[in-house]
């Protein structure tokens, strides 16, 4: 591994300051996602900013729309959180099924939208559930966050403090796992908002995170697993591996998303 | 980077560059070769230790990232000769065969009872392996295993299917 | 512990191994240390088939804290000789005839291919990952960051990755010396025959496929620690390998020095399933860089150099047909097998077992294949777990399986009408092979007792209520275990309570410390705890043959018994002595040696401290209680069984659950039920991860491996097994006096055909025939939607 400078800043602006000053520096944020690839030599920062020391980046909290989490919670603080359970059910249950036990004791909720791995779960979330990225500069709609696998619309020195999930009337995340990888291969996340059918899709794209037009329309107009059957998915559209076809992934998508819907109208909606 | 862990109860302090894993700190300086490298992707489970009362990869992590910490090894759970009760159920129901896997498997399902308590349920116990790769079980044996050492873990014996097989001449 | 107690042969007793391991004091080649060790890394080639113009290290030189860097040039100037592989190791040409394995040759009878194979490439590289240079350095950081340095200019050349497509005539060449990249053409059984038999035959059933490409994948990946004596001149090298006396031979032969002058050593090695069998040539670079640096050499590899260097297993592709006659009678088997040993000769053992076996355990008058061997820019392969073995039966049973439907008759009345009977052993296959005894319709009739069989159409019913397709398989599956026919036991008795033995074989998780020390135990009567296993040490070990092809328990058996035997009688002889009686009336019981009409008992320590300290014993009697036995074993092994499996399939997503897996596997006899057990365990696992999930895949333009790490190369995971149901059959082998066969790989044998058996039962309502590995859940579904177009007539992938 390429040698490098290691910063445990107390404080966030500390952090920014840190990245303002070396534009080859990267966060540290949980590192499961960051020190495999340094491992590799595929990324070669000359300076890590680790985030865990700063108390701000910590801790989950209601809000009046919804829940706020810190960027440095880690995914099995947010599958063990009885506020986010009691307020998005879904959030926790996708948190809770990231990865492995190992990683999801390590692994944060900014370090993952922050890098926007085309198969990671929480761009999902933050998707469909339209959630607000609030960083050390500014805050961002969550449809304006997502810019195509790896990249985001964080500038080089802004760091994620926090996403504020609105509360939905009801969601769903249901995931195909990649026999290898263990990542998804497809995930998709289902929200309702009063009338309002977010469908967002993770895995199967070959640019990230995407929501789906045809789907939610379908489903706004009758939300029931069959309204989608005429929907159509393009393969041309969906990554390919000798592990998972182009048109079996068009395929996940709708399977996955009947399975959202046909468990929500399995449970008791929510007032 | 000026560091001081607790490593199995005991006290180090240590010089560490940035780049050091937790691993090969542990396995190099510490001398404690129990926690084992067994892939580069930080998929297979082989390096799995625990950092303050939790399951890490080890190789996923450097050393000054967890200065501070209270780490345990696999070294360090029996208590003197006495196997810990997890330990004892892997060797009563043959759940390791080259012994490779065997301490970060063993870690883990210590965290695992840690966090879900007397875990009994078959595929609770596999989903909860997704993060450890073993090639010569087959998993049955260590599905087993972490039954047994669970229940041990709180003062529970369960009757170890020593081995669940019939034997002799085809009837 | 159990510290005191006898244990028995046939009893579960608890493994000696597992305290250390378990408390993590393993000793495993990575964590061995000489003082002033210095790290290698290798320079591996990028691409797939090049001339290699030059090699500038000055860059990697340069590098502070670069020690040496070392290339092919180096290598011969230095007059390193080629290793020597599984070719060279096989015997003079009367003993490969002799031999129980079935013998081959080229169809032409000119010699078989086998071109020199040195630990790094000389003047061109064949497959992505093929050694170019070590560098060494005085950290692993530095040594790696040295590789990035070694600047290699390469004159690319064509390449070719498919068997098949080596074959073609255009196809690039990898070696003059094998024009058509063919390495070995053999043929075996009657080919005038097995025509006639086919021309008259009412039905034949035919199948083309391909048994994909694996990677073993132990869990320790592959590591060396090399040192070098200038005094003495002794190479010495810690490795994970499978035997020690091999890989010391290639020693010796690499560095042209006397036996004495080598030593390999393997404490605990973290798996094997085969890959451990070759001298890899990382084990041979760090003692010669310890020669030239003095100081020793360790190198450690990463799992994806594991990837790209393990010698891999298995693809083969095959095109076989079956004929029957019209009630369903086998006349006769033939086809093709090409096996894709990659850019070296480095085994022929996968091509060849499974040759002499494709009959399986059925009577079939006659057969004829042709077993090719063909080389690739990949890289090279080897024995895996039941080399070549799974492939059979894949082949055979698969056919059987398309047979019972095309004719219309249930699968298992098609087997049992086939099945070789008892009073027809030993059978002569018409491959060449004579299976010993067995008795394959018992066995087949226990797994369908085990596997509840009959209930399935209920089972599938219930199924089919929460929208499952349940789909049940079987297969049955003969084995030869063979390996180096020499083993050796050497079995010392220490006055202080301990007895040690030494012997040619190495575990990799087999438990010999365990179950070799029931040997002795149950024999001698005396306490486990008391027996002390050395292995995995030349300077310790004499002679023997490592662990592979299943071989290590029927012959440990064997070699330990008669040095038991050898050791009893001598004491018989010393307490005779003592008592001035001849030795044939002293007893032995109950671990006890005694005059008749004596009070006094001697345990076999006690005669021990005799033969030491007293002078009035005859002089041939004085001296340590030692003995030893070596054994040039001629027959083969026949372990067989049976394996029934049941899936489930969600034809939304097309996505396979394993639900059941039901064994029977004829051992022979089983010293430790518990140890047998666990193989079975982790070789059935090993085979459904190939059926359903494992591919080594080569991309066929670039030659570029694309399976380079666990994110791309599917391991089974916990969740993907279910609980394994097994039994032990025990019909004793003829071939010792144990009546041992072998243990470790029949849950892998049938593994790969029952699964596919199963998957294309759970399909058949929408016709599909066959599935080529791994069956996915994305190949199922595809056909699933294939096999839905109108106009479909039957599906095969």
């Amino acid at each position: 591994m390429t040698p490098f400078v290691a910063h445990r800043p107390g404080t966030l602006e500390q952090a920014v300051s840190l990245l303002s000053e070396n534009e080859d520096a990267k966060l540290l944020a949980g590192g499961h996602s960051l020190i495999p690839v340094m491992k590799q030599g595929l990324a070669t920062p000359s300076a890590l900013v680790d985030l865990d020391l700063i108390a701000e980046l910590k801790g989950i909290s209601l809000t009046p729309k919804g829940v706020r989490i810190a960027a440095m919670t880690r995914h099995a603080q947010v599958a063990a959180s009885d506020m986010v359970s009691g307020a998005i059910p879904a959030l926790a249950a996708l948190a809770g099924r990231i990865g492995d036990p190992h990683v999801r004791h390590r692994g944060t909720l900014g370090g993952s939208v922050a890098t926007n791995d085309p198969n990671a779960d929480y761009p999902a979330a933050v998707l469909a559930l339209d959630a607000i990225v609030e960083t050390t500069a500014r805050t961002i709609a969550a449809q304006d966050y997502f810019c195509g696998m790896y990249t985001t619309a964080l500038e080089p020195d802004e760091i994620i403090v926090g996403i504020e999930f609105p509360r939905p009337d009801w969601a769903c995340y249901e995931k195909a796992c990649h026999p290898a990888s263990g990542f998804a291969m497809v995930g998709v996340f289902v929200a309702r908002f009063g009338g309002e059918v977010r469908v967002s899709i993770t895995g199967a794209g070959v640019d990230g995170v995407f929501r789906h037009a045809g789907l939610e329309t379908a489903l706004v107009a009758e939300f029931s697993p069959e309204s989608i059957d005429d929907v159509e998915i393009d393969a041309d559209d969906m990554a390919s591996d000798f592990h998972a076809s182009q048109a079996y992934r068009a395929n996940l998508v709708k399977v996955l998303t009947r399975r959202c819907v046909a468990r929500c109208l399995s449970e008791t909606p929510r007032d | 980077m000026n560091c001081e862990f607790t490593v199995n109860g005991k006290i180090i302090a240590a010089e560490v560059s940035s780049t050091l894993l937790l691993a090969d700190f542990l396995r190099d300086s510490a001398k404690l070769t129990g926690t084992h490298i067994g892939c580069d992707t930080s998929q297979c489970g082989c390096c799995v230790v625990h950092v303050d009362g939790r399951s890490m990869k080890s190789c996923a992590t450097f050393a000054w990232q967890v200065n501070g910490a209270n780490i345990v090894t696999i070294e360090g759970l029996a208590d003197g000769e006495e196997l810990h009760p997890m330990q004892a159920a892997f060797r009563k129901c043959h759940a390791l065969q080259c012994g490779y896997c065997t301490p970060g498997m063993i870690m883990t399902a210590v965290d695992m009872v840690n966090r879900l308590g007397q875990v009994s349920e078959p595929e609770v116990i596999r989903e909860q392996l997704e993060g450890n790769i073993c090639r010569c079980t087959g998993y049955h044996n260590i599905v087993r295993a972490i039954q047994v050492g669970a229940a041990a873990m709180h003062g529970v014996e369960i009757t170890a299917p020593e081995h669940e097989t019939g034997k002799g001449q085809p009837a | 512990m159990g510290a005191g107690k006898v244990a028995r042969i046939g009893e579960s007793v608890l493994r000696k191994e597992d305290h250390r391991l378990v408390t993590g004091h393993g000793a495993y080649t990575a964590d061995h240390n000489l003082p002033g060790q210095a790290h290698a890394k290798i320079v591996r080639a990028a691409t797939a088939h090049a001339r290699i113009a030059s090699i500038d290290v000055d860059a990697a030189l340069e590098l502070p804290g670069v020690l040496a860097v070392l290339t092919g040039a180096d290598l011969i100037a230095d007059g390193l000789q080629p290793l020597l592989h599984d070719h060279n190791l096989l015997g003079d040409l009367a003993s490969q005839r002799e031999a129980p394995d079935v013998y081959v040759e080229n169809i032409d009878g000119t010699p078989s291919r086998i071109p020199p194979h040195h630990l790094l490439a000389i003047d061109r590289v064949r497959y992505v990952g093929e050694p170019v240079a070590i560098v060494i350095a005085e950290t692993v950081e530095t040594a790696r960051q040295a590789v990035d340095l070694v600047y290699v200019e390469y004159d690319d050349l064509p390449c070719v990755v498919r068997a098949l497509d080596a074959l073609e005539d255009d196809a690039p060449q990898l070696w003059d010396m094998a024009p058509g990249n063919i390495s070995i053409r053999a043929q075996l059984g009657d080919p005038d025959r097995t025509e006639a038999a086919f021309a008259s035959a009412a039905h034949v059933v035919r199948l083309e496929t391909v048994v994909q490409r694996i990677s073993g994948v132990p869990m320790e990946p592959r590591a060396a620690l090399g040192d070098y004596d200038p005094e003495t001149g002794k190479h010495t090298v810690y490795a994970c390998c499978s035997g020690v006396i091999r890989h010391k031979r290639e020693l010796t032969q690499i560095f042209q020095v006397k036996p004495e002058q080598a030593r390999m050593i393997a404490k605990d090695v973290g798996g094997s399933f085969g890959t451990r069998n070759a001298f890899y040539s990382e084990f041979g670079l760090v003692t010669w860089a310890a020669k030239r640096l003095g100081r020793p050499v360790k190198w450690v590899g990463d799992r994806s150099e594991c990837f790209l260097s393990d010698y891999q297993g298995r693809d083969l592709s095959v095109s076989a047909e079956l004929a029957l006659d019209a009630d369903g009678r086998f006349l006769a088997l033939r086809g093709v097998n090409t096996s894709n040993i990659g850019a070296y000769a480095v085994s022929h053992w996968p091509m060849r077992k499974g040759a002499g076996l494709m009959t399986n355990v059925y009577a079939v008058p006659t057969a004829h294949f042709i077993a090719q061997a063909v080389f690739t820019n990949t890289v090279p392969t080897a024995p895996v777990r039941s080399a070549g073995r799974p492939e059979a039966m894949f082949v055979i049973e698969r056919l059987v399986d398309l047979a019972a439907d095309q004719l219309g008759i249930d699968r298992i009345e098609l087997r049992r009408r086939n099945l070789i009977a008892p009073a027809d052993m030993p059978y002569a296959n018409p491959l060449g092979l004579t299976y010993d005894n067995g008795e394959y319709e018992s066995c087949m009739d226990w797994a369908l007792r085990l596997s509840e069989w009959d209930g399935f159409p209920a089972r599938k019913a219930e199924a089919a209520s929460r929208g499952r397709l349940r789909g049940i398989g079987l297969a049955n599956y003969v084995e030869i275990t063979t390996g180096p026919p020499i083993e050796r036991a050497d079995i010392t008795v220490g006055e202080d309570g301990i007895i040690e033995v030494a012997i040619g074989t190495v575990a990799s998780g087999q438990g010999h410390e365990t179950s070799f020390g029931q040997l002795i135990s149950d024999w001698l009567n005396v306490p486990l705890d008391a027996i002390r296993h050395v292995a995995g040490d030349t300077d310790r070990v004499v002679e023997g043959g490592g662990s592979v092809s299943g071989r290590s328990m029927r012959f440990a058996g064997v070699v330990i018994g008669k040095a038991v035997e050898g050791l009893v009688v001598k004491c018989r002889t010393v307490v005779g002595a003592m008592f001035a009686v001849p030795a044939e009336e002293i007893e032995f019981s109950d671990g006890k040696f005694f005059a008749a009409g004596s009070d006094q008992r001697f345990t076999i320590f006690d005669v021990a401290r005799e033969m030491r300290v007293r002078n009035d014993l005859p002089v041939a009697l004085r001296g340590p209680l030692q003995e030893s036995y070596r054994e040039h074993f001629r027959t083969g092994g026949y372990p067989y069984g049976t394996q029934v499996c049941e899936v489930e399939i969600n034809p939304e997503d097309g996505e396979i659950t394993l639900v059941r897996v039901a064994a029977v596997d004829d051992v022979g006899r089983a010293v430790n039920p518990m140890i047998v057990d666990g193989q079975t365990h982790g070789g059935a696992a090993m085979g459904y991860g190939q059926a359903l999930m494992e591919q080594i895949y080569y991309d066929p333009d670039s030659g570029q491996p694309l399976t380079g790490s666990f994110m791309d190369y599917a391991m089974p995971h916990a969740h993907d097994m279910p609980f394994f149901d097994t039994a032990i059959s025990e019909v004793p082998s003829p071939t010792n006096p144990l009546g041992i066969r072998a243990g470790g790989e029949g849950g892998t044998t049938p593994a790969l055909a029952v699964a596919v058996n199963a998957i294309v039962d759970a399909l058949s309502h929408y016709g599909i025939k066959h599935l080529e590995m791994p069956v996915t859940a994305s190949k199922v579904w595809d056909a699933i939607q294939q096999a839905k177009q109108p106009a479909h007539v039957g599906a095969s992938a």
